[in-house]
């Protein structure tokens, strides 16, 4: 086994029991927690594939800023009470347990597809562009400028609707 | 982290010298910080305990071995113990990033019987493609160990503290990407040894087709982003939690914030945590503006020659040429620590409505207005 | 590849930072979760409140949201400030800023429109 193996089994493990501990955590602090923990795991598989620019924006926006506000809230509830990681009730959990039939169903079908009848690219690591950053900026000028304006006027539609949502009547700033 | 074993060792054995190096400098930047403010505030500080003071680092040392771990009932054990080895761990990872100096080449050699080929040791812990964007992102995960702790501890005091702060750290964290987007424009890479290399020779900008070349000033970066500096500067103040930005541990309202509950080591390792910042931000601001390594007035080649005509060994050179370098940072790294403790005791301490407003309302608009005018102003040189 | 450096400094840290704890509680006395007043949460020498649920205000939850949608457009302009230069020597330099132009008045007109309707404003 290779070194690079080795890194990437490992931060497969790592990255596969933090994504199972935010399930399974009776605790949501915890479970947010791990959902944190997971997003940086990620951010190193990015890194073990040369995807450098990637793995850095995975650090900075989603655990360094969406996971942050998880946890923020979570700690303000204060929810260290909750009981059980799943719900009584014979319906409601027979119904989870056909729809996480569905779903790993579906995975596996696409994978096993994709395996044996789809020709699948495999570039060897050693072929992958080094200056990923460079080229992610070129291709964003290029082939998806509309969609990154439309992600300025999305966002800012996000931030005017917050900010309403965080105005409207009830809150402890709302207008009188 | 290298191809043999040899270098897998020396690179791990860099590592940890680098973030032992964070952990020694700590009780001596208490010291300076104690003297320093006694000298500030017109006192004699702490001067009992051997030569000026200094064997007071070690009589705490052994305070702190001496204190009873006894963590308050309402305390959620395993956050409350997790939280000061986690504010560790994100500092010391975004330091070794930044380059400290010019990297070490040894030459091939034979050592019993078998062949070890030429090495080149990087004088950082790891050269990272990504550098700036790499720090960012590591350091931005310092909010959950302050949400940890604050919650951890049980205390609702240490909760309000943690909440502040890490609404703090988030605001300012905009003010702090924003003001590089123009040192990125500058320089056209990540990479903080290419910003460094970028900034040798004497102050020399292109308008048009003419180039100016000013001799008696170095080409630091300063002088082409002098309001990227200051918004850097003053962000990453507020991102390291000191004064006047400490309003996560204003003592008149929050007892000391989210390490309220925490004593001895554990209480240690946050302030390790929080001089780390300090020293990222101190190395950045001296990668991106100051030159980095570089001494002013001399390249690193002209300095390898000068060394050359005294020693022969190639290894030995370089090794030299190091240590020249690395002398040149340190003493910029340590000019900017003394900034930062000096403002310290020298500004009071901002209201929570006040801090807000000038991340957002401030800080952000001007570090807009620099991006904004940068990329005006290069392209217009490109013309 | 830095992954590896990363992987074993971070392992070797919490190793460092586990030792310390357990060698503070060695040698200061072990864990005595005992009853007394020591171990009551601290608050100024009052009684300590049992509710721990302090009501917070909204505008941390905004400050936290704004915080990610800012976060996002920033870190969108790090790719266009390094590939900058190189768009500016082939030629596209005007195409490129005009590209980023809209999206930085996007992202002006946001922000001054959270200033001007108040939304930053802590009172």
């Amino acid at each position: 086994m290779t070194a690079d193996a080795f890194l990437f089994w490992f931060l497969a493990i790592l990255t596969l029991g933090g994504a199972l501990s935010v399930i399974l955590m009776a605790n949501p602090i915890y479970s947010a927690l791990s959902l944190a923990f997971t997003m940086i795991c990620l951010a190193g598989v990015f890194v073990s594939l040369n995807a450098y620019f990637i793995a850095g924006v995975q650090a900075i926006v989603y655990a360094g800023a969406v996971t942050v506000l998880f946890v923020m809230v979570l700690m303000l509830f204060d929810l260290k009470h909750e009981g059980k990681p799943f719900s009584p009730g014979v319906a409601s959990n027979a119904l989870k347990l056909v729809f996480l039939g569905i779903f790993s169903g579906l995975l596996i079908g696409v994978l096993m597809i994709s395996h044996f009848f789809a020709e699948i690219d495999v570039t060897d690591k050693a072929q992958l562009p080094q200056e990923g950053s460079r080229a992610l900026g070129v291709a964003l000028f290029q082939r998806h400028l509309f969609s990154f304006e439309a992600l300025g006027v999305l966002l800012l539609i996000v931030a005017v609707g917050t900010v309403s949502l965080a105005r409207s009547k009830g809150g402890t700033h709302a207008k009188h | 982290m290298g191809n043999d074993f040899f270098e897998i060792t020396v690179n791990a054995i860099k590592l940890v010298v680098i973030f032992l190096m964070i952990v020694q400098a700590v009780p001596l930047l208490v010291w300076v910080e104690r003297r320093g403010s006694a000298f500030i505030q017109n006192r004699l500080g702490p001067n009992r305990v051997g030569p000026l003071g200094l064997i007071q680092l070690l009589a705490d040392a052994v305070k702190f071995l001496g204190k009873e771990d006894a963590p308050p009932n309402k305390a959620v054990k395993l956050l409350y113990y997790t939280a000061p080895v986690f504010a560790l761990i994100p500092g010391a990872i975004a330091y070794c990033a930044i380059p400290l100096s010019t990297p070490i080449s040894v030459e091939a050699f034979d050592f019993f019987g078998r062949h070890f080929g030429p090495y080149r040791f990087a004088m950082q812990g790891y050269d990272i493609n990504i550098g700036i964007v790499f720090i960012l992102g590591i350091s931005s995960l310092a909010a959950y160990t302050i949400l940890m702790a604050g919650w951890g501890s049980g205390n609702k005091y240490a909760l309000m503290g943690a909440l502040r702060a890490s609404a703090q750290i988030i605001s300012y964290e905009l003010a702090l990407g924003l003001s590089i987007v123009g040192v990125i424009l500058l320089y056209g890479t990540f990479n903080l040894t290419e910003m460094i290399a970028a900034q040798s020779g004497p102050l020399a900008f292109r308008w048009g087709s003419n180039q100016y070349v000013f001799s008696f000033l170095p080409n630091w970066g300063i002088f082409f982003q002098p309001v990227g500096a200051l918004i850097f500067f003053a962000a990453a103040f507020a991102e390291s939690n000191r004064l006047p930005f400490d309003l996560a541990e204003g003592e008149a309202e929050l007892v000391a914030g989210f390490h309220t509950e925490y004593g001895g080591f554990k209480m240690l390792m946050f302030f390790i945590g929080e001089y780390a910042h300090m020293m990222i931000a101190s190395g950045l601001v001296v990668t991106f503006f100051l030159g980095g390594y570089l001494i002013p007035g001399f390249t690193v080649d002209e300095i390898k020659n000068w060394v050359g005509t005294f020693i022969n060994n190639g290894t030995a050179v370089s090794a030299v040429v190091c240590a020249f370098h690395l002398l040149s940072y340190l003493l910029k790294l340590t000019f900017l620590m003394w900034v930062f403790i000096w403002i310290r005791w020298t500004l009071p301490r901002f209201r929570y409505d006040q801090l807000m407003d000038l991340g957002w309302k401030t800080m952000l608009p001007w570090a807009l207005g620099n991006t904004i005018i940068t990329a005006g102003l290069i392209y217009w040189s490109y013309q | 590849m830095p992954l590896g450096g990363i992987l074993f400094l971070a392992i070797f840290i919490g190793a460092f930072g586990t030792f310390l704890i357990y060698l503070a509680r060695f040698t200061g006395g072990g864990l005595k979760t005992g009853r007394g007043v020591k171990f009551e949460t601290y608050e100024c020498g009052l009684p300590a409140e049992e509710k721990n649920d302090t009501k917070v205000s909204v505008k941390f939850y905004l400050t936290g949201i704004l915080f990610i949608l800012f976060d996002i457009e920033i870190i969108f302009m790090y790719p266009w400030a390094v590939t900058f230069k190189d768009f500016l020597q082939n030629g596209t330099g005007l195409y490129v800023l005009g590209a980023m132009g809209f999206f930085l008045l996007v992202f002006i007109f946001g922000l001054f429109w959270e200033i001007k309707s108040k939304a930053l404003d802590w009172d």
